[in-house]
């Protein structure tokens, strides 16, 4: 499982990233996850990802990110704004799981 | 209130934050960006051609000696900052019309140089004026990218190319597509400049000069920061949205200080640039919030808030705040809103005066923003001590501004986990929103 976390500049997701890791770490599910900016999901979306997750501040950018990840066929899901905190890995997974094949 | 929040939302901020996202202004935004690492690096031998150490000592005085050559760096990076903004910015815009970016990129360096009129001096044969490829050439820079990629777009639209058999390798045909475009880009650059002589950056500057102006007044400054912390209390970005607008005038500044203290300028002529913000008002990210996360780790009682601070008292010092802006939350919780929006407004009104009567050295170099504040400030400042107790100063009164309106938010939580015996799993989940 690949997920991709998308925010301004790719500093506040890698502690939301940070949270979803343990939590998977804790159900035993192998999770790879990074943040990347809004300018650089273009170029890093064929990489492989699964999910692509939008963090809530850059929202305004959602449309643009998600017809990126369409065209490259891969899920596009904004991240509630309660989700994106270093304590929200149990409620983040949730709302992962559901694309863990 | 919780209505007027949700109208607040719809009808303002969120359009607003969507009309930063247009493209010509996301490719000036971007291209701006792209140059910041070569500012940042640049604008430290500043620091190094003026060290922050006793006048007699022998290595000031090296340092002093040798201030032109130390500075070389520093006038081929940040100096001409526009070469390589306007570069960027052809490439961001042609990548979102998805042309070949480097094509966009190298167009728009064209036009910006042929906008400015070589001199032909004795000793050097031809030479380009570089403080018309500086922060003043900002403005003519975004101008010329922005037009001469729409001419290439014009062109590939209108079919307007030297259309190559397709038995020739793509990238030379794709080389004979570029020609007449280019031709057109340099032909209208040659006949503004030479033929008819006008110098676009008097120009521009002449036109510019009351924003310049405006921008760096108080009132300049608060509007601003008030619109990025309100644009924040809705959960967007607000430095990706005000930043869009105002960096270009904000590089001005900063680059302008930068050139006066090269120069060895007494008095730098900008107040604000781009760190002044960063560094004296953003302490902790935006709404100056590593007050409040000091107050919430080590005055609260609520175990919630206390977690919350806690947590978010590391990233704080790195000035990345969105776990505790998503965390507490402040986002549409009207009582934490007041004070994230009033404390910043106050803390820049502590700054500028103590800029503007000369207590604190203007910032003139751009360390990274992730630094802990007092460092920066000091950095930025030039190696201003004075610039780094403001910095605790402005720590402190954020932290008393805070402190009754988080003092009221945390006796709620502490009743809430009081009567709701679910604290834990509300820790889990984070999940305060039937708190507001």
């Amino acid at each position: 499982m690949k997920v991709l976390f998308v925010c301004a500049g790719g500093m506040s997701s890698a502690i939301v990233v940070n949270a979803l890791k343990k939590e998977a770490e804790k159900q035993g599910v192998a999770m790879e996850a990074e943040a990347v900016g809004t300018p650089s999901v273009e170029d890093e979306i064929r990489n492989g990802w699964n999910l692509v997750l939008v963090a809530p501040q850059v929202r305004h950018r959602f449309d643009s990110v998600k017809a990126i990840a369409d065209e490259a066929g891969i899920p596009c899901e904004a991240i509630a704004p309660r989700s994106y905190t270093p304590m929200a890995g149990p409620t983040l997974y949730q709302q992962v799981k559901e694309y863990i094949k | 209130m919780n209505s007027f929040v949700d109208f607040l939302d719809r009808r303002f901020s969120g359009p607003m934050a969507r009309l930063a996202e247009q493209r010509h202004l996301s490719a000036i935004r971007d291209g701006v960006i792209s140059a910041l690492p070569f500012i940042i690096i640049g604008s430290f031998f500043l620091i190094i051609a003026f060290p922050p150490l006793p006048q007699g000592w022998e290595i000031t005085k090296w340092c002093a000696d040798h201030a032109a050559q130390i500075l070389i760096p520093y006038r081929m990076t940040m100096y001409i900052m526009s070469l390589y903004v306007a570069f960027g910015i052809g490439y961001s815009l042609s990548k979102s019309y998805k042309m070949d970016p480097l094509s966009g990129g190298q167009v728009a360096v064209a036009a910006l140089l042929l906008s400015i009129v070589p001199e032909v001096t004795k000793d050097f044969g031809f030479v380009i004026p570089m403080a018309d490829l500086g922060g003043a050439g900002l403005f003519v820079t975004m101008v010329v990218s922005l037009l001469s990629v729409e001419v290439l777009r014009f062109c590939k639209a209108k079919n307007v190319t030297i259309k190559m058999p397709s038995s020739v390798p793509d990238s030379v045909s794709r080389s004979f597509e570029a020609l007449i475009p280019v031709a057109l880009v340099i032909g209208i650059m040659t006949i503004i400049t030479v033929v008819f002589g006008v110098d676009l950056h008097s120009l521009m500057g002449k036109l510019v000069s009351p924003i310049v102006t405006a921008g760096d007044s108080y009132l300049g400054v608060l509007i601003p920061v008030f619109f990025t912390t309100f644009f924040w209390a809705f959960g967007i970005h607000g430095i990706a949205i005000v930043g869009t607008v105002a960096r270009p005038i904000w590089e001005v500044y900063l680059t302008g200080n930068a050139a006066a203290v090269a120069d060895g300028a007494s008095k730098l002529p900008y107040i604000a640039p781009e760190t002044f913000y960063q560094w004296f008002i953003w302490i902790g990210g935006s709404g100056s919030t590593l007050g409040l996360v000091i107050a919430m780790a080590f005055v609260m009682r609520s175990k919630y808030v206390k977690a919350v601070g806690r947590s978010s008292l590391l990233p704080g010092l790195f000035n990345i705040n969105e776990p505790v802006i998503f965390g507490a939350p402040i986002v549409l919780n009207p009582l934490l809103m007041i004070p994230f929006i009033i404390s910043p407004l106050v803390l820049a009104t502590v700054a500028y005066i103590a800029t503007d009567i000369g207590l604190v050295t203007p910032t003139s170099v751009m360390p990274p923003w992730t630094l802990p504040a007092p460092i920066g400030a000091y950095l930025s400042t030039g190696g201003d001590w004075r610039a780094v107790v403001l910095a605790l100063v402005n720590i402190a009164i954020s932290f008393f501004i805070y402190l009754p309106f988080l003092k009221i938010y945390d006796l709620k939580m502490l009743a809430e986990e009081k009567t709701d015996g679910k604290t834990d799993a509300a820790l889990n989940q984070s999940g305060t929103t039937e708190s507001f």
